[in-house]
């Protein structure tokens, strides 16, 4: 097992760079990749046990494999096979699929590790590679948006990188392990790096720009997968030490309430799912120990959601109400929004039932009126008209990729089937119907416009400075 | 004190990146406080003592540690190699926005 782990982990990269030089095969090696990772994570399932490969020495540098990893890592697979079915028949160059390949295995990477370097330098390469996927038009505005992703991406992991610093002075270990014990500083830095990476709280305010103005594709990677690499470490480091564990909570919470108030206000539907993407990243934190699960439901819903809303045919909803949609994409949309909104059979139900389960008395309230806020917003996409012949045009790689996805979202329902007793059942769909509710009362007509100042670059930089503060508070408490 | 120096130097880099105007100068503000963290690596690595760990004929001393020192070089190609690649970005934006004024470039490119 350990040759297999290292195999897979070198495998992306080897190919990455392979497709570069055999350019006539870059769909198949990069649909390859994504199956052996798909493979590699349903044998962790089927192991059930935690496999740990250690550097020689003390220094900490660790790989971790187990279930929760298992979970994360076949969301990345499913989400990049679906992302090159999508593109299959578009005319993007070899140097996208090395790229999106190369992505893949440095998120993997990222899904391995269990120490702060391997992980520094997983999150660096994803970064990069994130880069030039957003800059692949090579217009203006993805060059912008790319140049400020990478700038914030960047300074926060120079941050990061202080703290790691902090963390081994004190322990002579780099593994996460090695923050029990680490002076208050050390623990804020680290953790404003990885919160930054992750779009979580008010320095994830650079992903809804990021996240919507990408290409479809990307933007359904991004949102899938890439924000996941810098949550999982946050997750890891909660299971693995007691003491953050509420700070990461707190997180959760916050993160899920403000994610989900941007959401329900917002008039763009791919500025809609980057919101809200903020607002399920708090729902994976919420609960750290099923945190696993909630990302495969979320990573696999939320491309499939990017994926269609770049089929509709204006981005627009107010406009959207105006013209209807061709029958076939809007039962695509439903079962999209259905699964995130928790109805029943789909894996959002399971998902969502087992992070209840899972909270603290406090945080109760809080995620249940984010749960009923997350229904108002989809209640957006399924309230839209819709007729058989209607207008729209769909890429040729459009529905093999939904049906992986969705398929995804059935298939993995089956995991918590323990989930379906009739108090469960009747919550969520009591929250739907109270948000639907809602929607045709009083969003429906809202002309409320949040405004856009803190997502400018400078004030995202500037929020940096103000949350490393707010966290060093905390951790000093 | 050596600390002391280092940590201004991260400062300087961090305030540079909110205060300049210039995406450029932005950039190489970036860079500064990229190496200050790799000074703060360096310092780190020295606490022990100085000597470099190779097997010689010298007496043992007090030797710096060569972990820390190690992973920085990781750190360094990567801040390398962001600094090229955000340059050739910084490059084709300067087409059509000589003067790189950050506020200018968000406002036009923002929806």
């Amino acid at each position: 097992m350990t040759t297999i782990t290292i195999a897979w982990i070198a495998l992306p990269f080897l190919l990455g760079f392979t497709i570069y030089l055999l350019p006539k095969v870059d769909r198949y090696l990069a649909l390859f990749t994504a199956f052996v990772s798909a493979g590699y994570a349903l044998q962790l399932f089927a192991e059930q046990s935690r496999l740990t490969l250690e550097l020689l020495d003390h220094f900490g540098v660790t790989l971790i494999v187990d279930q929760l990893s298992g979970y994360f890592i076949l969301t990345n697979a499913l989400v990049t096979a679906a992302v090159i079915l999508y593109c299959w028949h578009s005319d993007k160059t070899a140097f996208f699929y090395a790229q999106a390949i190369i992505l893949h295995g440095s998120i993997n990477a990222a899904f391995a590790c269990a120490d702060f370097i391997s992980l520094y330098v997983a999150l660096e390469v994803s970064g990069i590679a994130a880069f030039l996927l957003i800059a692949y038009p090579r217009t203006d505005r993805s060059i912008w948006v790319a140049l400020r992703y990478l700038f914030i991406s960047n300074t926060a992991m120079l941050f990061y990188l202080v703290g790691a610093a902090l963390a081994y002075q004190t322990n002579h270990s780099f593994s996460f392990a090695s923050l029990r014990g680490a002076p208050p500083e050390a623990l804020a830095l680290i953790f404003l790096g990885l919160l930054v990476k992750g779009g979580i709280f008010v320095s994830g305010l650079w992903l809804p720009l990021t996240h919507s103005e990408s290409e479809t594709p990307v933007s359904a990677m991004l949102s899938g997968v890439v924000v996941k690499a810098g949550v999982y470490p946050l997750v890891r480091c909660a299971l693995m030490v007691e003491e953050v564990d509420p700070l990461i909570r707190i997180f959760g919470v916050g993160t899920a309430l403000l994610g989900v108030g941007y959401a329900v206000f917002e008039k763009d539907t791919k500025r809609m799912l980057a919101f809200h993407t903020v607002s399920q990243l708090g729902f994976i934190l919420a609960a750290p120990v099923v945190g696993g699960f909630y990302a495969l439901t979320h990573g696999l819903v939320k491309s499939a959601l990017f994926l269609i809303a770049g089929a509709l045919p204006s981005r627009n909803f107010k406009e959207l109400q105006h013209k209807p949609i061709n029958t076939t994409v809007w039962i695509a949309l439903v079962i999209a929004s259905f699964s995130i909104s928790g109805f029943p059979l789909l894996s959002g139900f399971g998902a969502k039932v087992l992070t209840t389960k899972n909270l603290l008395p406090w945080q109760a309230i809080a995620m249940n009126v984010a749960a009923l806020g997350t229904a108002i917003s989809f209640a957006k996409f399924i309230f839209l008209p819709h007729k058989a012949a209607g207008e729209d045009v769909v890429k040729p790689g459009f529905w093999p990729a939904t049906i992986l996805l969705l398929g995804g979202l059935f298939a993995a329902n089956i995991v918590y089937y323990e989930a379906y007793s009739l108090a469960n059942i009747v919550k969520p769909l009591a929250t739907i119907g109270l948000g639907w509710l809602a929607y045709l009362l009083i969003f429906k007509r809202s002309l409320l416009k949040l405004p856009r100042v803190v997502e400018q670059f400078e004030h995202l930089i500037g929020g940096m400075s103000l949350m490393l503060l707010l966290l060093f508070w905390m951790v000093m408490a | 004190m050596l600390e002391a120096f280092v940590f201004a130097t991260i400062f300087c880099g961090f305030f540079g990146i909110i205060l300049k105007k210039n995406l450029v100068m932005k950039i190489i503000s970036m860079d500064v406080m990229s190496t200050g963290v790799i000074a703060y690596y360096v310092l780190v690595a020295s606490r022990d003592g100085l000597f470099t760990p190779i097997i010689s004929d010298a007496a043992n001393g007090a030797y710096a540690d060569p972990v820390p020192q190690a992973v920085i070089l990781t750190g360094i190609v990567i801040g390398f190699s962001i600094q090229c690649l955000m340059l050739v970005g910084v490059m084709k934006l300067a087409r059509d926005n000589p003067t790189l004024e950050t506020n200018e470039i968000e406002k036009s490119n923002t929806p």
